[in-house]
């Protein structure tokens, strides 16, 4: 479990720091699709730990769910694009809500303990 | 072993989210102002919309340009035809003073005559240097002066009292005369075998002397010029 959480932070950590230093950086048209893919994915996150707090954490389905909600969500603002819709907000709802969840059931597990 | 892939796991997306969330907030932190998609993507359309109207008006300009330099040109054209004409006449009415080759006609009493005899009993007439210079002008003369004064269209040469007046000025032997032309054909014009000269200084006694030269200046008509009459139709 520790062990778990400590790979985490050092992930995250080694993330942001190749992420930094980068040289690359992505035009302003693209950060609206890495938004919403980061919303997604700290949705599937917060999921991740709640399912470990209940016991029924499956990394498998973790780390597909990660990666296929944030494909989805960038994908969703794409087709938004072309349709002209803002279909991004969608996304942005959809996940603020289970993010939101997903905290509130995180806190309850903790407190009951 | 299953412990493991699930480390692996768990590392492999917390490194991939650590990386979305440093791109993403560097690509805020490059836009600061954080401009609203909507108002970029109509700014940018206006900005295709004015480099169209640039590049019309772009060209536009240019078919001006162009324009302006082909009536320049022919205003220039029409300067030049205008001033050459002016030149031209002026150098004909003999307002300006002009240069070039010529011949000079010096015509003199024969020696031993009295000086201080009056013009009129004088052996050279007014009508003998209308002749000579009828003959420059027959010769193709340009520019004409007698005694320094310009022989312009209306200047006359006549007898006046007792002296020859030229531009209502008087003139006293030897009455130089100056003609811009073709030498050449001037002092053959004057020196034909039984023409002028030989008629003035043979038949007349007057001494004459015809020099050419290849550049001769003819003063300008220093008179003013009173028009009253002619008027241009």
């Amino acid at each position: 479990m520790w062990v778990g959480i400590v790979l985490a932070l050092v992930g995250v950590l080694i993330g942001v720091l190749i992420g930094l230093n980068v040289p690359l950086v992505l035009p302003k048209a693209y950060a609206v699709y890495t938004s919403v893919a980061v919303l997604a994915a700290m949705d599937s996150v917060l999921g991740g730990i709640r399912t470990a707090i209940e016991d029924k954490f499956d990394h498998i389905i973790f780390t597909t769910g990660f990666f296929t909600n944030a494909l989805l969500a960038a994908g969703l603002v794409f087709v938004g694009e072309r349709l002209g819709i803002d279909l991004y907000l969608a996304a942005v709802v959809a996940f603020g809500v289970r993010l939101f969840q997903n905290v509130s059931l995180i806190r309850r597990h903790l407190l009951k303990k | 072993m299953a412990k493991r892939s699930i480390f692996a796991s768990i590392s492999l997306v917390a490194i991939v989210l650590g990386l979305l969330l440093a791109v993403q907030f560097r690509v805020t932190n490059n836009f600061p102002n954080g401009i609203p998609r909507e108002r970029t993507q109509e700014l940018a359309g206006e900005l295709r919309q004015l480099t169209g109207e640039n590049e019309t008006l772009q060209k536009e300009i240019y078919d001006l340009k162009l324009k302006l330099e082909q009536v320049n040109a022919g205003r220039q054209q029409a300067v030049q035809a205008i001033q050459s004409e002016l030149d031209k006449a002026k150098i004909a009415a003999g307002i300006i003073t002009v240069t070039g080759p010529g011949v000079e006609v010096i015509l003199d009493n024969p020696k031993g005559f009295d000086p201080t005899l009056p013009a009129e009993l004088s052996i050279i007439r007014d009508d003998d240097l209308l002749k000579v210079v009828n003959e420059l002008r027959a010769a193709g003369t340009e520019a004409l002066s007698l005694n320094g004064h310009r022989i312009t269209p209306i200047t006359e040469i006549r007898l006046a009292g007792s002296f020859i007046n030229v531009n209502t000025k008087r003139v006293v032997p030897p009455y130089q005369i100056l003609a811009i032309g073709n030498p050449d054909a001037m002092k053959e014009s004057l020196t034909l075998p039984g023409g002028l000269l030989d008629y003035l200084s043979g038949d007349l006694g007057i001494e004459i002397k015809i020099k050419k030269h290849k550049e001769l200046t003819v003063p300008a008509y220093s008179g003013d010029l009173e028009l009253n009459y002619a008027k241009q139709t």
